[in-house]
C-alpha cells in the first residue's frame, strides 16, 4: 500500500514537476539580464546569442572579466544600430547564464539555451573541461559556437565542425617563452646545456605546457629537464616539492599553475630562499593581485606568456580601440586578456553574421571557418585554421616583471616594448 | 488469473510501477520539448544511482561518502571499453558497472567491519584517494584531460528510454531487496550485526551483495552519465560534490525506505535547475539545512512527511508499522 | 644530509599543526562519541576569522587567537545545546550526529561563500617570506610559530585535563557517563563545554593554517580527513598519543615525495587512514574504535 502511494505521489510529483518547468520558461530566462540594451523589442528581428560563464563558483573572477568583455562589444554593437545583415542591421541580444564553473550544469544550461531559449548562437565559456563539455552540446545541435575560453587541444582535434576557438593551445604558449629562452641562451646568457625544472598542474592546462616545454627541449637538446613532476590543483603545501627542486639545483625554473596556486607556490619558494636564473609560471606573472599578495620583490624577473596585452594598444590600432573603448567604460582601468578576448570572441561572431548575410546556422558557421580579419591579437589577425581543428594560432606576448614594476612585452619583436633581463641578477650564482 | 509472483510482491506495488513507466515512457510523444527530454533523462539517471546508493547507506545504514569512486570508475571503464575494444554502448555500461562492484567489494569487504561513523570516514578516504590516483592514471581517464566519447547522432534522444529502464531496474530492485527475506536479513544486521549472525543470518555474505549490487548500478549511472555527455572527467566524475549529492537525496528523500531516496533524486534535480537560474549561490547551503531539518524531526525525510500527513488525512489507509 | 635535516624539521613543523587540529575532534568523540563531521568547517571558519580581522583592522593573527577562540568555545556550545544535544547518545546516534553536523558543515560553507565569495584568499604579514636558519636548514618563521603555538596549547589542554576539576570531570564523563551523575557531575553541561572546547580547538588550529596555506570555503575536507588519521593512530584521550600520531602522519607526507610522484603525495593521508581503519582500528595505544 505505501509503495503504491509512494510512486503515485512520485507521478504527481514528475507532472508537476514538467509544469513549473514550462512555466518557468515562460518568465525570462534566469542568471543575468540580457546584456546590451535591445534597440527594438525582442522579437523576429533580434540577433539572439547565448552564453554561459562561471560568474559564481572557482572561476567566478575570471568569468567576471569575459562577462565585461562580452557586454562591451554587445554594446558597442547596439550603439552602432545593431549588426548589419544583408543590408538591414538587426539588434543583438544576449542571454547570459551562470553555470557555476561546473561541467553538467555547463553541459545542461547549453542545452537549455538551445532548445528553450532558441539561441541563434552560442558563444563559449571559460575553461576548458567546461567549453569542451559545452562544445559537444552545440556540435549535436548544430550550432555555430564560438568561444574565447578553451585552450586544450583536445577540444579541437574531435573533428567537430561547429566549434571555433580564439585561444591558441598552451602547448604554444610554452614553445613562446621557450623560444626567448632559447635567444638568451644563444646570446650566451644562460648555460648550455641548461637544466630544467618543470612542475605543472595536473590539468589539462598544466599537462599541454609540459607537452610544449618537452617537446621544445628534445627537439633542440640543448636542455635538459632534470625534475618533471605535477602537482594538485588548489594544492596548499608545496615545500615538500620545491624542497626538491631545489636538491636539483636546475638552471631554470619553469611551472604552469593557476593564480592561488602561482602564489602560493612563490612564497613558499621565496621563504625557502630559492632562486633560478629564468622563473617562470606559464602564463601567470605579471598580474597585479600577485605583486600585492607577495610584494613586487618577490615576483620580480618572473616570464609569462599570455594570449594579449594591454601594452598591445602601442603597436596594434585594433588594440588601441578596444583599449580605449573599455577604459571609457570602466573609468580608466586597463583590461587584461580576458576582457580582450571575450570582446574578440563576439567581435568574430558578429563579423562572420555579417558576412554571411543571414542567420543560417550552416552560413554562418562557413564564414567563421573562411574568417580572416584584423583583430587585436598579437600578430594583428584572426583566422581559425582548418589543419588545427579551427583553433586559432596566434602568437602569445612574453612579459617580464622588472624592477621597475613594469611588465614589458620581451617577445615576439614586432610586438616588445622592452628588454628582457637574463640570468636573473638576484641569484647569488 | 492469478500472476506466478511471489509472495512478498504487492499486485498494487507492480501495477503502479507499470503504469508510471508506461506513462514516461509515452510522454515524449505527448510534447516537443527537448530540454524538458533531455532534464527528465539526466532525472532517471540520477534516481537509479540515489536508489543504489541507498541499498547500502539506508538498508545497511552504512552511509557512504565515496560513492562517486565508483560512478567515475563505471563511466571511465565503460567509455574506454567503448572506445578501445569498440564495445557496444550496453555491454559497456554493464562492464563499466561489473567492474565498478568489484571494486566495491575490494575497499568495502574489509572496510565494513567498521560500524557507524567510521565506515562514513573510511569511505571519505576512498572517495578522494580514487579521485587522485583517476586523475593521475593517464590510460584509463585521460587523466585530467578527460575523455571524450564518440557521438552519436540520435543517441542523446534515445538515452531517455534507456536511462527510464534503469530507473525502473532500481526501483523493481529496490523493492525486491527491501520486501523480500533478502531484505529482512539486512534489517536484521543494520540492528545489530553480530545477534543477526547469532540467528543464523550470513552477514558477511550479504553486506558483500549489497555492496557489489549498489557499487555496480552506480557504475553504470557514470557510464550512462558518460554517453550522455560524451565527454567525462576524473575531477567532475569523482568529486566529492558529487558524492555528497547521493547522500543528500538519500537523507532528504527519506533513507532506508524503498522510494525515498527517488523522490529526493527528483526534488535535488529540480531544486537545482530553479535554484541555478535564481540563486546558483545558495542550494548547498538549502540542502545543508534541509539535512539538518530531517535529522532533527523527521529522520525519514520527505517519505516520512508524506507518510505522516497522509496518514492524518486516511488513518485507514495506512497499514501500521514502522518503515525501517 | 642536509636535505634529510630539512626535511625532518618540516615534518615535526607541520606534526604541531596536525596534533592541534586532531585533539579537538579526539576530544569530542572521546567524551561525546560523536564523530564531529563540522570540524572541517570550523578549521575554515577559525582561517576566514584570522584572516578577516587582518585585512580588516590589521590585527596579527597570532594576536587574534585568543579572541578567536573564545568566540568559537562559545559558538561550540550553543551547536550543542541548539542541536547535537537533541540527538539519542551512543551509538543509535552515530549516523544521525554524523549527519546533522555535515549539514551544519554545508550551511557553513555556503555561509562563507555568500560573505566572502569562493575565491582563495591568503594571509599575508609582513613576516610571511621571512625565514631563519635552524640546525641548518632553512625554515619559515611562520611555521617555527604555528609549532610554538601549537605546542602550547597542547600542553595547557594537558594540564587543563590531569590538574584541574573541569577536565577530570571530562574524563570521568568520557569513561562512565552514567556513574557520573551519580557523583554529581552534570553531565550534559560537560557535554556542552567539552564539544565548546573542541570547536574551539579546531578553529585556533584553523587560524594558524591560514597563517601558512591559502584557503577558501572549501578549506577543511582535508584537514579533517588528517585529523581523523591522527585520531585513529594515536588513540583517544592523551596528549603524547596524539603527538605521535601527528608525527607519523606528518613525517609520511612530507618523506613520500622520496618514493612516489609529487602529485600522489595528496593521497597518501587518505590510503593511510583506510589502512590504518582497517588493519589496526584499535590504533596504537589500543583504544577501541570499534562499534
Amino acid at each position: 500500500m505505501r509503495n503504491s502511494r509512494t510512486a503515485l505521489f512520485l507521478c504527481v510529483v514528475l507532472a508537476a514537476a514538467c509544469k513549473k518547468q514550462t512555466a518557468s520558461q515562460e518568465q525570462p530566462s534566469g542568471g543575468t539580464a540580457p546584456a546590451g540594451q535591445t534597440v527594438a523589442a525582442p522579437g523576429a528581428d533580434t540577433i539572439r546569442v547565448g552564453a554561459t560563464l562561471p560568474l559564481t563558483g572557482a572561476e567566478a573572477r575570471t568569468g567576471g572579466f569575459y562577462k565585461e568583455g562580452y557586454e562591451l562589444a554587445f554594446e558597442e554593437a547596439t550603439k552602432n544600430g545593431g549588426v548589419d545583415v544583408g543590408g538591414k542591421k538587426m539588434a543583438v541580444q544576449l542571454t547570459l547564464l551562470d553555470d557555476t564553473s561546473t561541467q553538467a550544469t555547463a553541459a545542461s544550461l547549453a542545452d537549455r539555451l538551445i532548445n528553450s531559449d532558441k539561441v541563434n548562437f552560442l558563444l563559449g565559456t571559460y575553461a576548458t573541461n567546461l567549453v569542451e563539455a559545452q562544445s559537444v552540446v552545440a556540435e549535436q545541435n548544430q550550432i555555430p559556437y564560438v568561444n574565447g575560453g578553451g585552450a586544450a587541444t583536445a577540444i579541437y582535434k574531435r573533428g567537430y565542425k561547429w566549434v571555433f576557438g580564439l585561444l591558441a593551445p598552451v602547448e604554444l604558449l610554452a614553445e613562446s617563452i621557450m623560444k626567448w629562452i632559447d635567444t638568451q641562451q644563444k646570446a650566451g646568457k644562460l648555460p648550455k646545456p641548461a637544466t630544467i625544472a618543470l612542475l605543472w598542474e595536473n590539468t589539462s592546462h598544466g599537462k599541454d605546457f609540459r607537452k610544449g616545454v618537452t617537446e621544445f627541449a628534445d627537439k633542440s637538446k640543448n636542455y635538459k629537464v632534470a625534475v618533471d613532476e605535477s602537482f594538485e590543483l588548489n594544492g596548499k603545501d608545496f615545500s615538500a616539492l620545491l624542497g626538491k627542486v631545489k636538491a636539483a639545483n636546475t638552471d631554470l625554473f619553469l611551472a604552469d599553475a593557476h593564480l592561488p596556486d602561482y602564489i602560493t607556490m612563490q612564497r613558499q619558494y621565496v621563504t625557502a630562499g630559492m632562486c633560478h636564473k629564468i622563473q617562470s609560471y606559464g602564463a601567470r606573472g605579471s598580474e597585479k593581485q600577485a605583486a600585492e599578495s607577495l610584494t613586487p620583490k618577490n615576483v620580480q624577473y618572473i616570464l609569462s606568456a599570455v594570449w594579449w596585452s594591454n601594452q598591445l594598444s602601442s603597436k596594434s590600432p585594433e588594440a588601441k580601440r578596444f583599449v580605449d573603448l573599455f577604459k571609457a567604460k570602466y573609468g580608466g582601468r586597463a583590461p587584461e586578456w580576458y576582457q580582450a578576448l571575450g570582446y574578440e570572441t563576439v567581435r568574430a561572431l558578429f563579423a562572420a553574421i555579417t558576412q554571411a548575410g543571414s542567420l543560417d546556422r550552416d552560413a554562418v558557421r562557413q564564414k567563421l571557418a573562411a574568417l580572416k580579419i584584423p583583430s587585436l591579437l598579437p600578430g594583428g589577425e584572426l583566422t581559425f585554421p582548418a589543419e588545427f581543428g579551427q583553433q586559432s594560432h596566434a602568437p602569445f606576448v612574453v612579459q617580464q616583471n622588472l624592477p621597475d614594476g613594469t611588465s614589458p612585452i620581451v617577445a615576439p619583436p614586432d610586438a616588445a616594448t622592452g628588454m628582457g633581463i637574463a640570468p636573473n641578477p638576484g641569484c647569488a650564482k | 488469473m492469478k500472476l506466478p509472483l511471489p509472495p512478498w510482491v504487492r499486485p498494487r506495488a507492480l501495477i503502479a510501477l507499470l503504469a508510471t513507466c508506461a506513462a514516461l515512457a509515452l510522454g515524449p510523444l505527448l510534447h516537443s520539448d527537448v530540454y524538458i527530454h533531455n532534464l527528465l533523462t539526466l532525472t532517471f539517471i540520477g534516481i537509479a544511482a540515489a536508489l543504489a546508493w541507498n541499498w547500502l547507506g539506508g538498508y545497511l545504514g552504512q552511509v557512504s561518502f565515496g560513492h562517486a569512486a565508483m560512478f567515475g570508475l563505471g563511466g571511465f571503464v565503460a567509455a574506454k571499453a567503448e572506445i578501445s575494444m569498440g564495445m557496444p554502448m550496453v555491454f559497456a555500461w554493464c562492464f563499466g558497472g561489473v567492474i565498478a562492484g568489484l571494486y566495491a567489494l575490494v575497499w568495502g569487504h574489509p572496510t565494513l567491519r567498521l560500524r557507524g561513523p567510521y565506515f562514513s570516514i573510511a569511505t571519505i578516504g576512498v572517495g578522494e584517494a580514487t579521485r587522485l590516483v583517476g586523475t593521475y592514471w593517464d590510460w584509463l581517464t585521460g587523466g585530467s584531460s578527460g575523455t571524450s566519447l564518440p557521438m552519436h547522432p540520435n543517441l542523446k534522444f534515445t538515452l531517455y528510454w534507456y536511462a527510464l529502464a534503469l530507473a525502473a531496474v532500481a526501483m523493481a530492485a529496490s523493492y525486491a531487496l527491501r520486501r523480500s527475506s533478502l531484505g529482512l536479513a539486512l534489517l536484521a544486521i543494520k540492528s545489530d550485526v553480530d545477534a543477526a549472525s547469532d540467528v543464523g543470518v550470513s552477514s558477511t555474505r550479504l553486506q558483500d551483495l549489497v555492496l557489489f549490487l549498489s557499487g555496480a548500478m552506480i557504475g553504470v549511472c557514470g557510464a550512462s552519465y558518460g554517453s550522455y555527455f560524451s565527454y567525462i572527467e576524473p575531477g567532475d566524475m569523482f568529486g566529492f560534490d558529487r558524492s555528497i549529492s547521493w547522500v543528500l537525496m538519500g537523507v532528504i528523500g527519506g533513507i532506508g525506505t524503498i522510494a525515498g531516496p527517488a523522490l529526493g533524486a527528483i526534488i535535488f534535480v529540480l531544486l537545482r535547475q530553479y535554484l541555478i537560474a535564481s540563486y546558483p549561490q545558495l542550494y548547498l547551503g538549502l540542502y545543508g539545512i534541509l539535512l539538518v531539518l530531517v535529522i532533527l524531526f523527521e529522520p525519514l525525510g520527505l517519505t516520512g512527511l508524506s507518510l505522516r500527513v497522509l496518514r492524518r488525512a486516511r488513518p485507514d489507509l495506512i497499514v501500521s508499522g514502522s518503515e525501517t | 644530509m642536509d636535505r634529510f635535516a630539512e626535511l625532518v624539521i618540516a615534518s615535526v613543523l607541520l606534526a604541531g599543526l596536525y596534533a592541534t587540529m586532531a585533539y579537538g575532534l579526539g576530544l569530542i568523540y572521546g567524551v561525546l562519541r560523536i564523530v564531529n563531521l563540522n570540524h572541517g568547517g570550523m578549521i575554515m571558519a577559525g582561517a576566514y576569522a584570522g584572516w578577516y580581522l587582518h585585512s580588516e583592522y590589521g590585527i596579527d593573527p597570532y594576536l587574534s587567537l585568543l579572541p578567536v577562540a573564545a568566540v568559537s568555545f562559545l559558538l561550540g556550545i550553543a551547536m550543542y545545546r541548539g542541536l547535537v544535544h537533541r540527538l539519542p547518545r551512543g551509538a543509535a546516534g552515530g549516523v544521525q550526529s554524523l549527519l546533522l553536523l555535515f549539514g551544519v558543515w554545508l550551511v557553513m560553507r555556503n555561509v562563507a561563500y555568500l560573505l566572502f565569495t569562493g575565491n582563495d584568499q591568503t594571509l599575508r604579514t609582513s613576516y610571511s617570506t621571512r625565514a631563519a636558519v635552524l640546525a641548518g636548514a632553512l625554515v619559515s618563521v611562520n611555521r617555527v610559530a604555528v609549532f610554538a603555538v601549537a605546542l602550547a596549547t597542547l600542553i595547557i589542554l594537558h594540564i587543563l585535563l590531569t590538574r584541574t576539576y573541569l577536565g577530570k570531570a571530562i574524563r570521568a564523563v568520557a569513561q562512565n557517563p552514567d556513574s557520573c551523575t551519580l557523583v554529581g557531575i552534570r553531565v550534559e553541561r560537560i557535554y556542552a563545554l567539552t564539544f565548546g572546547l573542541g570547536t574551539a580547538l579546531a578553529a585556533i588550529a584553523g587560524l594558524l593554517g591560514a597563517t601558512l596555506f591559502p584557503f577558501n570555503p572549501s578549506f577543511g575536507a582535508g584537514e579533517l580527513l588528517k585529523s581523523f588519521v591522527v585520531v585513529v593512530l594515536g588513540g583517544l584521550g592523551s596528549v603524547a598519543g596524539t603527538a605521535i600520531a601527528a608525527l607519523i602522519l606528518a613525517a609520511v607526507e612530507v618523506f613520500a615525495i622520496l618514493f612516489i610522484p609529487a602529485y600522489l603525495t595528496a593521497a597518501v593521508g587518505f590510503v593511510l587512514l583506510v589502512l590504518v581503519l582497517v588493519l589496526r582500528p584499535g590504533g596504537l595505544f589500543g583504544q577501541r574504535v570499534l562499534g
